[in-house]
């Protein structure tokens, strides 16, 4: 049976009565953030105590902790979700971390963050996961800078809904003027984003009011709990429409005539009979099968991961991004993005840096750091360096063509990742904005690894099967990486024709 | 042609994708099979990664030498069924020394016979990359696991310098002295593992399936009698108990729960009605706080 065919399996054997039973229908992937002591842990820890398939042995080891949420003669829930020695010693979260639940009818998955700023590149690595995010604020203090700088990063990593927890109202008397005003410093920060969805939910954690349960203490709040709210977010893995975009992993073939670009298809669908195109060889087949080890699809979706099998080989190899011909992503060699600085060492325009993409790896000729984002006003300021947590509009030429497309117009395709070519350390993360066939490379000064250069020395003892070509491709990269962190601007011969019978291609 | 696919459809291609980028990224992977029901969905999910190919690694069990007997069969059959090299690590020294999970303290058989074990077998054979099928929802610290969770020369684990994981994007760049433990199911849960292994109608060691079987209870845990090294002592009796296995290690270290559940089909229902988690089960995890956590720091998966 199929784990991807799409019709209904039938049910195996006698079914557990239980509610909890069925396959469950998609994933909703939920980030919660919040400055400290806004109380987030709590709040996840009373979403799982009221609302989740929570073991008894887990509600068993909070009520015997004897921990009680400050103030109060309630067991501290904040206990479900803290995992690191030295986070319970200190009271706050340091890293993300991830817990599963299951209501009736979905799973959710929980990506708690660090509300600390020394932590921010961690709330944006679990930002760039989520569907939806909660944004956690202490009724006593409205939205503050942090809440500012968080939803900014959302924003920049494409989080599209937004959920406003106002919590702590029992420290307010549950006054509605009080929510009534954060609400509306929300929307006025609110507006200067892309979201879709944007809502406040006025709540007490430690009483569970409005988490789980409506309350008596706000009637005057008509709107949903935050449950209710949850249980409607469009899940993960819904969202079919857009271009079809199949990042190439591997090939894989049977020792006879299978030859399949393995990889999962990243956006949109694509059936039997679609003519595909790669753009970084601009070569063009037709869809043959798509291949599963359960049996062939007719078609396949976003999220799936499958075997594409071509109607003749083209030169097809992980990297490769294939579309459809009239809706193709850019053979780019030229990138301005934002990124999210994560590394504690600062942009060094000397250091040898790698663009990593879905499947590709790609050298880095040159970083040009254009201007900081102020997460404040979210106005840019002209700059040159960038550090730890700041936001960057970088411009990047790259030593060879990536298929990269424009964030907003197809996002998975348009991720990105700064890896220090030494270390391997993930640099930073980004979103491409614009992206542009057009090199800067060459230029006078620029050092050209030519093909025949590379063919006649370094990968001499290169045949041109494909496993032989992606370690061409490989040595061209590090020797690009050598010659960069040595001082010489470089650029690599782009790929050949595909009919010239020369040796492997880049 | 756009029903939405299930979670486990979503979880099934997730681990694929995360098998297809670590073995292109990867020199030399293994697979670590610890015969269990999460290494036999690990297993099959590498199958479906690399259809019609067979994996492109081997499959590395580290033997304690104290593993259930029906276990070291289901082991062999199933590397053989595959045909897949299984590469069996056992830490000589540490038998040598007399080691065994009876006479000593569960953390010390745990670090000798497994962590140790574990990294002289990755030395020995210089993988750069371990397939293991730990899940985020098992415990705290696992909870902050990366998929590629990257380990520094030594094999040891430090949670605060875990590298960022963005969007797909899966960084495998190796640094000076770098290995890298990867986890495909991350994000599964125990559930979901028996609801896909009901799914996929896989074979799993019988243990797992309640049936009559000599056990001795010892502090409130039910340990099964799987040989003569484990004799009951003053005041405890072997009883015959039909019980069953929830999660299996080390059979002194394993303990089972009275069941009548002796189908998959019961099996699943009895966990998603589960009131305990699984490594209620697990006496290593009982020793102190945060002990997998420092486990892990260790080099333990």
């Amino acid at each position: 049976m199929s784990a991807l065919a799409l019709v209904p399996k039938p049910e195996a054997q006698p079914e557990p009565t239980h509610a909890f039973h069925r396959d469950l229908n998609g994933i909703v992937h939920l980030l919660t953030c919040g400055s400290v002591d806004d109380g987030k842990s709590t709040l996840i820890g009373r979403l799982l105590w009221d609302a989740s398939d929570l073991y008894e042995d887990q509600r068993e080891n909070v009520r015997r902790s004897g921990r009680k949420a400050a103030g109060t003669d309630l067991p501290d829930f904040s206990m479900l979700l803290d995992g690191l020695v030295a986070e319970r010693e200190q009271g706050i979260t340091i890293d993300i971390a991830w817990k599963y639940f299951d209501t009736e009818t979905r799973r959710f998955v929980i990506i708690d963050s660090p509300g600390h700023e020394q932590y921010t590149r961690n709330m944006a690595s679990g930002a760039s996961h989520a569907d939806v995010a909660i944004l956690l604020v202490d009724a006593r203090a409205g939205v503050k800078k942090q809440t500012r700088r968080h939803a900014a990063i959302l924003d920049l990593v494409g989080v599209k809904r937004v959920v406003l927890a106002v919590n702590k109202m029992d420290l307010v008397n549950y006054a509605e003027d009080v929510f009534k005003r954060i609400e509306a410093d929300f929307r006025m920060l609110c507006w200067k984003f892309g979201f879709w969805e944007a809502v406040a939910i006025p709540m007490s954690a430690v009483f569970g009011d409005n988490v789980s349960a409506r309350t008596s203490a706000m009637p005057w709040y008509k709107g949903e709990t935050l449950l209710e709210h949850l249980e409607k977010v469009p899940s993960h893995g819904t969202a079919f429409d857009g271009e079809f975009r199949f990042p190439v992993q591997t090939v894989l073939r049977d020792g006879c005539d299978f030859r399949g670009l393995a990889g999962t298809v990243s956006s949109g669908q694509v059936k039997v009979g679609d003519e595909l195109t790669d753009v970084l060889s601009g070569e063009t087949a037709k869809v043959v099968r798509i291949a599963t080890m359960d049996g062939d699809l007719p078609s396949a979706q976003a999220g799936q991961a499958v075997a594409l099998q071509l109607d003749h080989d083209i030169d097809v190899s992980r990297g490769a991004v294939m579309a459809r011909s009239d809706a193709k992503p850019v053979a780019a060699n030229t990138i301005e993005g934002r990124f999210v600085w994560l590394s504690e060492s600062p942009f060094d325009p000397r250091a040898g840096y790698l663009l990593r993409t879905v499947t590709d790896l790609i050298p880095i000729s040159n970083i040009e750091i254009k201007a900081l984002l102020d997460l404040e006003t979210m106005s840019s300021h002209p700059a040159s360096g960038c550090a730890v947590n700041d936001i960057a509009i970088a411009k990047i030429s790259l030593g060879r063509a990536g298929a990269i497309d424009v964030f907003t117009d197809t996002p998975e395709t348009g991720t990105l990742m700064i890896v220090d070519a030494v270390t391997g350390a993930s640099i930073a993360g980004g979103i491409a904005s614009s992206v542009t066939a057009k090199s800067e490379t060459p230029v006078d000064g620029h050092f050209i690894l030519t093909r025949e250069m590379l063919a006649n020395g370094l990968c001499r003892d290169l045949s041109l099967n494909s496993v032989d070509r992606e370690e061409f491709t490989r040595r061209a990269n590090e020797a690009a990486i050598l010659l960069r962190a040595a001082g010489v601007a470089v650029a690599i011969e782009p790929p050949p024709p595909v009919d010239d019978g020369m040796d492997p291609g880049i | 042609m756009t029903a939405s696919p299930s979670h486990l459809d979503l979880l099934e291609a997730e681990s694929i994708h995360i098998f297809r980028e670590a073995a292109a990224q990867f020199r030399k992977p293994v697979l670590m099979y610890s015969i269990g029901k999460d290494s036999t969905v690990l297993l099959h999910l590498a199958r479906k990664a690399f259809w019609p190919q067979k994996p492109p690694f081997p499959l590395l069990h580290v033997d304690t030498t104290w593993k259930f007997r029906d276990m070291i069969a289901f082991r062999d059959k199933t590397a053989a069924d595959f045909g897949l090299d299984l590469i069996v690590h056992v830490n000589e020294d540490g038998i040598k020394r007399g080691i065994n999970p009876i006479d000593h303290a569960p953390s010390i058989h745990t670090d000798v016979l497994k962590t140790q074990a574990l990294k002289q077998a990755l030395d020995k054979y210089g993988f750069d990359a371990a397939f293991g099928g730990a899940r985020r929802d098992e415990e705290a610290s696992r909870a902050k696991e990366r998929v590629f969770s990257f380990r520094a020369s030594g094999h040891r684990w430090d949670p605060r310098k875990q590298r960022p994981e963005m969007w797909r994007l899966l960084n495998g760049r190796l640094g000076t002295g770098e290995t890298v433990r990867v986890f495909p199911m991350s994000n599964w849960t125990e559930k979901d593992v028996w609801r896909y292994i009901l799914r996929e109608k896989l074979d799993v060691v019988p243990l797992y399936l309640a049936k009559e079987r000599p056990t001795i209870e010892r502090n409130g845990q039910l340990l099964m009698q799987d040989d003569e090294r484990l004799q009951p002592k003053e005041g405890e009796k072997v009883v015959m108990r039909k019980i069953r296995f929830r999660t299996l290690g080390c059979y002194p270290l394993t303990a089972a729960i009275e069941s009548d559940a002796d189908t998959i089909e019961s099996v699943v229902a009895e966990t998603i009605n589960a009131q305990t988690s699984e490594r209620v089960g697990r006496l290593i995890d009982h020793d102190q706080a945060g002990a997998m956590e420092r486990k892990k720091q260790e080099g333990y998966f």
